[in-house]
């Protein structure tokens, strides 16, 4: 858009202004319309059905290293969640809650370009009642198709991904798709 | 009876901005006074036509009238009056409606201003914005229906959002978002204009700053009346968030910050006129793509209004919008022409050229990250947000290089500085920079970018400061005059200039401000038993119990905590827990303690039994952001005055130092 700067005096179309500002604009207008209409909150992720990626992290404040293979047999829900994200701590006590009800469910948390000591701050505040692992190269993260924070990934004891949330959970969200991680799916 | 009133009121605004535009643009490819005053009638007829409608829905939403769609949603009979008076802009068709008020206001002030200026270029102004206001009236008369007829109305209604019935902030920030966004209407007119009829001329930018100015004020305000406003009700004890539509009102905050600057070297040099009016239309887009992502459900913000039939028409409008000023430039850019040319050694003309390229780039890293997520969407069908930690990363530098500008532009000279002239301009300022940057340091402050902030901003406001007195003591050298009439003097006759350094000193606070709040506050959160206490730095909190609170539209769980700070009482905090009527979720207010240094802020998040969850933070310098942007704004009205007297204040000739200028006048 420089162009504007050495302008001639003759008049006649400017085509270095309009084929730079067509690059900016039609995208834009193409992305917004290929938007239109959608919900924000639902969500399709390709990972649904298959197996849930593998990994063996290590938990926030050090200890043995948790691997996905080990919790095979029962369903599993794994939350990555990061301290600077404010819907990760509307849904922390839910979480902690449903893990504390739910003792046939593993419960898994992976932190998201975060901080270990911050993290392990925010834990020791508000208190917890299944592990956070560290992902510290976001391998994990990446395996998981995960874009942002919070987003929970339900699993059935097969190792299938049977649910991905995207937002905040509730309770009533909790119970609804660990059940379907029970069921092994719909 | 209402709803039929008010939609003939929307009908006759519509038919007055269509017919309106149409003979502006007549008018504009071939003069005629007839014409031209057949377009300010029309005009005026558009905005009174939008003020009666507004009135009619007041009536409405006072008198409770529920057959008024309008008024079943949002209205209650349980809201004190004040809720049902800002009710009006409290949901999407009611926005829409005041949005339709404020343009009229604005298109015929501009009307009514200018109607004896500019022959040449006025009726094209008026065409645009009667095209834009015609746009408006057809999203009222359809898609966004504030008037439609309930056959059957129900004796009550639900009450407005809780969230904005909960503080007095929000009956001010939407005006005043109202007020930027749809000011900008005015300056895109006048750049559509000045490419329509192929020229620029020094006396058609004046009143294109000016009611850029005005926008700029008011969307300055907003801004941060929407952060302040965050900060006070949301709860989570921040201002900022970079939610898709905090950036909708920072992206042409952006290009009208730049847009302002790049008019300065319009006026004095006569170069960049083609980028000005790019950044000007820039601007109006933007805002009408913000006004799309708060509106079109497509957006997942706090902000949002409910989804609705309206996105697809806005993005229609955004798209011709689009399209309408891509093909005038391309056709027009060039033939507004250049008189002057740009200095390219080290110079305060350089210096305005990186400023307007770090705020462009400014605005495409915060238009990637708001719309990147969509992106994603689109090609993957997957989501995500993109996060604070992107938008962090890259505002950081970006704000602290354009601190660094604010310093070092206004410190040199206009035109090819010379060895000594750069050592003379920037040597000085380093003594502020050290100076703000230790007494940093010696209160605590590691993070290296705030040190960088502290240091570029001291080098900044010492530069501003001596560059704002600079005037005033060269009259008093040469003429002796003492100091109280040499700066009555000197900020009369360069009120311009001056109202621009009081915006930069303000600038400097707030991005100091920013700086230091949001790298050295500090947190904690208790479960508190009644009696019990805790301590954060010098704080002790004592919860001395619970209290109900019974409203006619919500009942409030309070806390009451004791506070002192260092063993001195500072009296009871109260955070509360509101549950509004018709609502089912309980919402948080938080109980904030706002002092000069540092504010202590209290946030409720359960009771759980007897004991009560509390988010205690302690967060220094917020008040500064609030008080230096009223200190911004004021700069703006400072700068407004004199060139709305019509009075010169400096218009000098190109190549000119500015010092030379102001003290010889």
């Amino acid at each position: 858009m420089a162009t504007a700067l050495t302008s001639a005096s003759a008049p006649r179309v400017n085509r270095r202004v309009l084929v730079a500002g067509l690059a900016i604009a039609l995208p834009l207008v193409a992305v917004l319309v290929a938007n239109l209409g959608r919900d924000p909150h639902s969500v399709r992720s390709p990972l649904i059905g298959r197996p849930a990626p593998p990994f063996r992290l290590v938990p926030v404040g050090g200890g043995a290293p948790v691997a996905l293979e080990s919790l095979h047999g029962k369903p599993v829900v794994i939350n990555f969640w990061a301290t600077w994200c404010v819907p990760c701590f509307q849904e922390h006590a839910a979480l902690v809650e449903a893990a504390r009800s739910l003792p046939a469910v593993q419960f898994l948390g992976i932190v998201y370009e975060d901080d270990e000591a911050q993290t392990g701050e925010f834990l020791r505040q508000r208190g917890t009642a299944y592990a956070s692992l560290m992902d510290k190269d976001g391998k994990t993260a990446i395996a998981y198709g995960v874009f942002g924070v919070p987003e929970t990934f339900f699993i059935d004891p097969e190792g299938r991904i049977v649910e991905k949330h995207v937002g905040p959970l509730d309770r009533g969200a909790i119970l609804s798709l660990v059940a379907r991680a029970r069921g092994g799916g719909r | 009876m209402v709803p039929t009133l008010g939609r003939t009121l929307i009908l006759l605004a519509l038919l007055a901005a269509s017919a309106g535009s149409i003979v502006g643009f007549a008018t504009g490819a071939r003069p005629s006074a007839a014409g031209w005053k057949w377009a300010r009638r029309l005009a005026y007829a558009f905005a009174a036509f939008m003020a009666l409608a507004n009135l009619t829905m007041e009536y409405a939403l006072l008198t409770h009238d529920f057959s008024v769609s309008y008024v079943a949603h949002v209205g209650s009979r349980a809201v004190p009056t004040w809720v049902s008076i800002v009710s009006l802009w409290s949901s999407l068709e009611g926005s829409i409606l005041f949005w339709g008020l404020v343009m009229g206001v604005y298109v015929s002030v501009a009307t009514w201003r200018k109607a004896g200026d500019h022959p040449e270029y006025m009726p094209y102004a008026v065409g645009v914005w009667l095209a834009c206001g015609a746009f408006f009236s057809f999203l009222l008369a359809g898609p966004a229906q504030p008037f439609a007829t309930i056959p059957n109305p129900a004796l009550d209604g639900p009450g407005p959002n809780p969230l904005l019935q909960n503080h007095y902030l929000m009956v001010i920030h939407p005006p005043f978002l109202y007020s930027g966004y749809v000011g900008m209407t005015i300056p895109f007119g006048l750049a559509c204009a000045a490419l329509l009829v192929g020229r620029l001329g020094n006396d058609f930018i004046r009143p294109l700053r000016n009611f850029l100015l005005v926008s700029w004020i008011f969307l300055t305000c907003a801004i941060v009346l929407g952060g302040w406003w965050a900060y006070e009700v949301l709860g989570w004890g921040g201002y900022w968030a970079w939610d898709p539509v905090e950036n909708a009102s920072f992206l042409p905050w952006l290009t009208a910050t730049a847009a302002l600057h790049s008019a300065m070297l319009v006026e004095r040099k006569g170069v960049l006129k083609g980028w000005t009016v790019i950044l000007v239309l820039a601007t109006y887009l933007l805002t009408i793509l913000g006004t799309f992502m708060t509106r079109s459900g497509v957006f997942n913000s706090v902000h949002s209004f409910t989804q609705s039939a309206i996105g697809p028409t806005i993005l229609v409008f955004l798209a011709a919008a689009l399209l309408f000023s891509l093909v005038l430039l391309a056709l027009r850019v060039d033939s507004l022409g250049s008189e002057g040319r740009l200095e390219t050694g080290p110079s305060r003309d350089v210096m305005f050229l990186v400023q307007n390229l770090l705020f462009v780039l400014f605005t495409f890293t915060v238009l990637l990250g708001t719309v990147f997520p969509l992106v994603v969407e689109a090609l993957r069908g997957a989501q995500m947000s993109v996060g604070r930690p992107y938008f962090d990363k890259l505002s950081v530098p970006i704000g602290v290089a354009l601190l660094f500008v604010m310093g070092v532009g206004p410190a040199l000279p206009w035109g090819r500085a010379t060895k000594q002239q750069l050592r003379a301009a920037l040597l000085p300022p380093l003594l502020g920079a050290c100076v703000l940057a230790a007494v940093g340091f010696a209160l605590g402050v590691r993070n290296l970018w705030t040190i960088l902030a502290l240091l570029f901003g001291g080098f900044t406001a010492q530069v501003t400061l001596s560059e704002m007195f600079l005037p005033v003591r060269q009259r008093m050298r040469a003429r002796g005059e003492g100091f109280a009439e040499a700066f009555r003097q000197a900020q009369t006759r360069g009120r311009r200039r001056f109202g621009a350094y009081i915006v930069h000193a303000g600038a400097v606070v707030v991005i100091a401000a920013i700086a230091v709040s949001s790298t050295m506050g500090s947190s904690k959160e208790v479960q508190l038993n009644q009696g019990e206490t805790t301590t954060l730095g010098p704080y002790q909190l004592t919860f001395a119990g619970a209290e109900q609170l019974s409203e006619p539209h919500r009942q409030s769980v309070l806390a009451r905590v004791d506070v002192s700070k260092n063993g001195r009482s500072l009296g009871t905090l109260l955070p509360r827990m509101s549950q509004y009527e018709n609502q089912r979720e309980p919402i948080g207010s938080p109980a904030v303690h706002t002092g000069l240094t540092e504010d202590l802020y209290l946030s409720i998040h359960n009771f759980d039994g007897p004991s009560v969850g509390l988010l205690v933070l302690i967060n220094p310098m917020v008040s500064w952001i609030w008080i230096a942007t009223a200190i911004m704004a004021l700069g703006g009205l400072v700068a407004l005055v004199p060139s709305l007297r019509g009075s010169t204040a400096a218009a000098p000739a190109a190549g000119t130092a500015a010092v030379a200028l102001e003290g010889s006048s």
